[in-house]
């Protein structure tokens, strides 16, 4: 797909002028337009996407752990090689086309805070809640960070990478179980 | 007086509305059942009692009186348990005075009207209590709601009456009848109207959407609002004592109907039927007219929505109440410079 | 016996020259009850019948799918990512795989997006109808309820002859959409395409939807009752919607004309012709109008549709053991309800890594709080349901 330089889609361009006028690193990948942002620029960033880039629409606002041992599933690729970190990625888009971009900003596991935009969007409030619930990253600013979806007195954070599950816990993953005979296994 | 015993013929007459109260509520039942589901498209009942389902109200009934009759701990429990009763006395009591026939009347009062009326707002009482006394949020919203709606709209229904009243000279209900059955002389030509076609159509479509609201039915049917109050005042009520709401509720809406056709309608009295006939066929052309007013009823339930409180409240005091004084002194002028 | 007037006296002048304090009262609503969508609470505090401010509490259904999405493979998750929005089932299935399609580079054939196409605006008919039929309900009109679902059962019926599910299709597979076959060797041979007559099935009871349209206008639409418990009622200014990442019907209500179907291609939607519908005000009213006409669009496509299908396979060739390569996406579709997406993680394995799942219920409740300040609480029924949240996708 990436493997002649020359041709750059519509996106890759988008992509690279965004970064540009915004201030961040572009990763452009399957038609997804990928803005990694320091973590003191989150806020100012948002701003201007909505602001001066006509992003708008607020899509929706998760937490990514990228850690190298995990308890459930699969480990990343290169577990040696990682940086273990936070990433905090919101999703802008427009209105009137289908420009979008995602903004991520790296959040440090020893200090998972970051500030919140809930006065930029008010529909980030309940998304960030979940991204606190899930992870515990506390954001900064947000006028009501209790428990969305975690009942009261739920000890831990269930979207960590060391968080496990009981039942993987009691039995081992019984591997890939498949029914249904592919087609090209006929004639 | 049937015999000539007053004791023995209290009894008899107290028996005979009985029947008739709660034999006319359980037809209403069945109908409701069965004209609101062809309405929307479906058979209503259709096991209960062989194919055409008749026996469904009896077997709603039976259900209800074995549940286990609870009385929540927080309740007022005297308030609590004689509601529904206050309920059912008032309706029942308006049941007395409506005439089958010139003879077949309960009690003949010449204040008929008046005293319907005053006890038919009984129920308001005992609206008031169920949902006071039931100790939950929801009763107590749904019994508030049904207070101010019911107050509301006593007044339009009264002002129709009143109407009515002026147009007949008199206020016992059998006295009505026989006014609507004395022919008018248009010159050589001598008729009888009921009121309905004697300039009474303001007034009876007026009691109409009043008696509706009255009687707590959709679109008037916040008090119990099913999709948002779960039932409104009646959530706590369980058994025997729900079955006394349910059955009071068709009963009034029999006895509603009834009054309806005997101010407007003309009663147990039809054109054409010779006076000796009419203590045989009264009764029936009576429950035929009533019949129709209650299919309308039914009708008006499975088509509108429910309005809002506030809605509810504007529709009676800025347009039925207005309109309905306007109608007394329209009625009373005809009355006095034309009849 | 003597009566202290003075005391008295002063009493009553006290009880009747003192200002009224009433206290809001704390109601809560739900989590079981008649009108919420499922198991919503709301704790409302009420003052008479004005709400002054509401707080919904979610999570009484979540199920984790996140995190369930990371020990199963990609075909396993298939069968699951469609219970998250369960009225609309095969459209939420739709971009999860396009998203695994585009990051192991497998392309579907056209014949297998056109169909993917056709059910997913049948399931769109399907949850529209579930909307336009139990919202008046809600207001009080018992009728409209029974004619709708007739409708609904004829396109169920059909989506069941083709995938083997009403409501739960999984019918999607990496490559393409699952080739219809019976059971056993021989039949596996024959019917490899989709079943015989009905598309000319489809034909007909898409004329059926667009007749039952009407008559859900001509019983619902023009009630004056209905249009004064709806219209001024729950009013979402435009730039309100896109703040909070409103989509779908609710802010194409709001006076924003903005479908996914016109700018995403992953489906065929740019060779069939469709207008998008908008509202003006933003009132409880718009938002069943959009719905009801997107019925009506919604048909018109699956006609368009039938006669663009071209031949050919349902499937292309896909590996057995999938290992997906490395790489993040976001592949996002336009849900009955919304925007409705997926954004895959992968780091080459059978699992992904990270699953997040966009779901609109989500952000479409979280404007609850706004809209309700200040509204009555018949109002409240009347403006939740328009909002046409289901719970499964509010709390995943």
């Amino acid at each position: 797909m990436n493997d002649q330089p020359e041709a750059t889609s519509v996106f890759d361009t988008y992509g690279a002028a965004l970064a540009d006028r915004l201030g961040g690193t572009a990763i452009v990948e399957h038609d997804t337009i990928r803005i990694y942002v320091e973590r003191d620029a989150w806020v100012e960033t948002v701003r201007r996407a909505r602001d001066e880039e006509g992003l708008t629409f607020f899509s929706w606002l998760a937490g990514i752990d990228w850690s190298k041992d995990v308890a459930v599933g699969d480990a990343v690729e290169e577990p040696d090689g990682l940086n273990e970190r936070f990433e905090v990625m919101c999703r802008l888009s427009s209105i009137e086309n289908a420009d979008a971009a995602q903004f991520i900003a790296v959040v440090p596991k020893d200090d998972p805070v970051i500030d919140s935009i809930t006065a930029l969007f008010g529909g980030a409030e309940w998304h960030e809640r979940e991204t606190h619930d899930m992870f515990g990253i506390d954001f900064a600013g947000n006028p009501n960070l209790s428990p969305i979806y975690l009942p009261e007195g739920f000890i831990g954070h269930p979207l960590l990478k060391s968080y496990p599950l009981l039942a993987r816990e009691v039995k081992p993953w019984p591997g890939d179980v498949d029914v249904e005979d592919m087609p090209e296994e006929e004639a | 007086m049937i015999t000539g015993y007053f004791w023995v013929d209290l009894i008899l007459k107290v028996v005979a509305v009985l029947v008739v109260m709660i034999g006319l509520a359980l037809v209403a039942i069945y109908a409701e059942l069965k004209v609101m589901a062809h309405m929307q498209n479906r058979i209503g009942p259709y096991y209960a009692g062989g194919r055409w389902g008749w026996a469904q109200p009896f077997a709603d009934a039976l259900k209800f009186i074995q549940k286990e009759d609870l009385v929540p701990a927080g309740a007022d429990a005297a308030i609590f348990k004689s509601a529904p009763y206050i309920v059912v006395a008032a309706t029942f009591a308006t049941f007395v005075v409506i005439p089958f026939s010139s003879s077949l009347v309960a009690r003949n009062l010449d204040l008929g009207v008046f005293f319907l009326l005053a006890i038919s707002s009984l129920t308001t009482l005992g609206v008031l209590m169920a949902g006071w006394s039931s100790a939950n949020k929801y009763s107590l919203m749904g019994g508030l709601r049904a207070g101010a709606q019911l107050i509301a709209y006593e007044l339009p229904l009264v002002l129709t009456v009143v109407a009515v009243v002026v147009q007949a000279g008199t206020m016992s209900l059998v006295g009505i009848v026989e006014a609507q059955a004395a022919p008018i002389e248009l010159g050589p030509l001598s008729i009888s109207l009921p009121f309905l076609l004697k300039g009474q159509i303001v007034g009876f479509v007026i009691f109409m959407v009043a008696a509706v609201a009255e009687l707590s039915r959709i679109p008037f049917d916040m008090p119990i609002a099913e999709s948002e109050l779960t039932m409104g005042y009646l959530t706590e009520y369980s058994s025997l004592r729900f079955t006394m709401f349910f059955l009071g509720e068709y009963a009034a809406m029999i006895s509603m109907s009834a009054v309806a056709a005997t101010l407007f309608l003309g009663g147990y009295w039809m054109p054409f039927v010779p006076e000796s006939a009419l203590t045989y066929v009264g009764p029936f052309i009576l429950i035929a007219k009533i019949a129709v007013l209650v299919f309308f009823m039914l009708w008006i339930r499975s088509t509108w929505p429910r309005l809002r409180e506030d809605q509810l409240q504007d529709l009676a005091w800025r347009w039925l109440i207005p309109v309905s004084l306007a109608n007394i002194l329209f009625v009373g002028f005809f009355k006095v410079v034309v009849f | 016996m003597t009566t202290d007037y003075g005391a008295l006296m002063h009493r009553s002048e006290v009880a009747v020259s003192v200002e009224l304090q009433t206290q809001d009262m704390t109601l809560n609503i739900g989590p079981q009850h008649p009108s919420t969508h499922g198991v919503l609470r709301l704790v409302a505090n009420v003052d008479g019948e004005r709400i002054s401010g509401v707080e919904p509490v979610i999570g009484y259904m979540h199920r984790g799918y996140e995190k369930l999405a990371e020990v199963r493979t990609y075909a396993q998750m298939t069968a699951l990512v469609n219970r998250i929005d369960w009225v609309s089932g095969f459209a939420s299935e739709v971009p999860f795989i396009i998203a695994v399609e585009k990051l192991t580079g497998i392309e579907a054939p056209e014949r297998a997006q056109w169909i993917r196409l056709i059910l997913t605006e049948m399931f769109r008919i399907s949850s529209h109808i579930v909307f336009t039929s139990s919202y008046p309900l809600e207001l009080g009109a018992t009728t409209p309820l029974f004619h709708a679902l007739r409708e609904r059962e004829r396109v169920l019926e059909l989506i069941e002859g083709m995938t083997g599910g009403r409501f739960h299709p999984n019918f999607n597979r990496v490559g393409g959409i699952k080739p219809a076959a019976g059971g056993g060797k021989t039949q596996k041979q024959v019917s490899m395409d989709i079943p015989a007559g009905w598309l000319e099935e489809t034909k007909a009871v898409m004329e059926r939807v667009l007749g039952a349209t009407d008559d859900s206008d001509t019983l619902v639409t023009g009630n004056e009752l209905i249009k004064a418990r709806t219209v001024g009622v729950g009013c979402i200014p435009g730039d309100k919607a896109i703040e909070y990442g409103l989509s779908g019907p609710n802010l194409r209500a709001s006076g924003v004309p903005f479908d996914l179907r016109k700018h995403e291609f992953h489906l065929p939607y740019d060779q069939v012709d469709f207008d998008v519908i908008a509202g003006q005000n933003g009132d409880c009213y718009d938002r069943y109008w959009v719905r009801l006409q997107e019925i009506r669009e919604a048909a018109k496509i699956v006609l368009q549709a039938i006669d663009k299908i071209p031949p050919g396979p349902l499937r292309s060739k896909a590996p057995r053991v999938l290992k997906v390569p490395k790489g993040q996406v976001y592949v996002r579709g336009e849900n009955p309800k919304g925007e409705f997406g997926y954004f895959v993680i992968s780091e080459g394995g059978q699992k992904p890594y990270r699953l997040k799942i966009r779901s609109t219920s989500f952000s479409n409740l979280s404007i609850l709080p706004w809209v309700l300040k200040g509204a009555l609480v018949p109002d409240l029924v009347a403006i939740m349901g328009s909002l046409d949240f289901v719970l499964g996708d509010v709390d995943r």
